[in-house]
C-alpha cells in the first residue's frame, strides 16, 4: 500500500497522461499513485483514462491552478 | 469585518452553481454548441469567418514597419484588402480585437475559476521546443492561409473541401509531433 508522487508541474499534455500510464504500470496492486498536474486538461484526461481502466480515482485541488490525482490500482 | 467577509467566499466556493457553471469545466458537448454559437456571431458581425492566425501576421507586420522596414512590396501583404488593413491601424483592426477577446475571456474565466497560475519553465528544452514549435506553427499557418481555427474549423464549416484536406495534414503532423514529444520530454 504505498503512495508514489509523480510530478508533472509545466508538463504540457499529453505528457502528464503518459506518464502516469507508465508509472502504474510499475506499481503493485493497492498502491496509489498521486499525479501532480497544474494544466486544467490533464485534469481532465488523466481522470478519465484512470476510471475507464477502473481504478480509483480523486480529484484534490491542492492551489489556485493545481490538483493531485491519486489513482489507486484495483487491478 | 474580516470574518464575515471570509464565510461569503467561502460559501460561494460550495455553491452548486458556481461550481457547475464557473469552477468545473463545461462538458465538450456544451463547449462545442457555445462555440458554434459565438462563431455564427462572428461571421454575422465581421462578414468572415473566426480565424486566429491571420491578425498574427499583420501584428508582425506593423512590427517590422515600427523598426523601419516595409512589406508593402512583399506578395502577401500587396493586396489592395491587406494594404487597407495595415494602413487602419491595429485599433481598427476587427480580428485584433477577437483575439484580445479571447486573450482576456480565457483570463477571466481561470480567475472565476480561482485556478490561474503562472507555470515555471521546467528546462531550457522547454523554451527550444516552444521557439522551434511556435516558428513552425506560424511559418504553415500562414503558408495554408489559416490555423486549426480558420483553416480546419471554419473551413469545414464553410462546406469547403479545403477544410477536409487540412484536417489530414494536421492529423499527420499531430502524430509525428506527438512521438517527438515523448521521445524528448519523458
Amino acid at each position: 500500500m504505498k503512495e508514489v508522487m509523480l510530478d508533472c508541474f509545466g508538463e504540457a499534455c499529453p505528457i502528464p497522461l503518459v506518464k502516469a500510464q507508465n508509472k502504474i504500470a510499475e506499481l503493485a496492486i493497492g498502491d496509489v499513485l498521486i499525479v501532480q498536474i497544474d494544466h486544467s486538461c490533464a485534469m481532465k484526461n488523466v481522470p478519465e483514462w484512470a476510471r475507464k481502466e477502473g481504478y480509483n480515482v480523486e480529484v484534490e485541488e491542492v492551489d489556485d491552478g493545481e490538483w493531485e490525482v491519486l489513482i489507486e490500482k484495483t487491478k | 469585518m474580516e470574518k464575515k467577509k471570509e464565510k461569503f467566499f467561502d460559501k460561494m466556493k460550495s455553491n452548486e452553481y458556481y461550481v457547475r457553471w464557473l469552477k468545473n469545466p463545461f462538458t465538450y458537448v456544451t463547449a462545442a454548441v457555445l462555440l458554434s454559437l459565438f462563431q455564427i456571431v462572428t461571421l454575422a458581425v465581421t462578414k468572415n469567418p473566426w480565424g486566429v492566425s491571420g491578425p498574427f501576421a499583420i501584428w508582425g507586420a506593423w512590427v517590422f514597419e515600427a523598426v523601419g522596414g516595409s512589406v508593402d512590396k512583399w506578395y502577401y501583404f500587396a493586396s489592395p484588402g491587406a494594404q487597407a488593413t495595415l494602413e487602419g491601424g491595429l485599433l481598427n483592426h476587427p480580428d485584433s480585437w477577437r483575439n484580445f477577446g479571447i486573450i482576456a475571456g480565457a483570463l477571466a474565466a481561470t480567475l472565476l475559476a480561482s485556478g490561474f497560475k503562472l507555470k515555471k519553465i521546467k528546462s531550457y528544452k522547454q523554451v527550444l521546443a516552444a521557439v522551434i514549435g511556435g516558428t513552425m506553427m506560424g511559418y504553415g499557418a500562414r503558408i495554408a492561409f489559416g490555423c486549426n481555427i480558420g483553416a480546419f474549423y471554419s473551413g469545414i464549416a464553410s462546406l469547403s473541401l479545403s477544410g477536409w484536406v487540412f484536417a489530414i495534414g494536421i492529423f499527420a503532423g499531430a502524430v509525428v509531433g506527438s512521438k517527438l514529444l515523448v521521445k524528448f520530454f519523458m
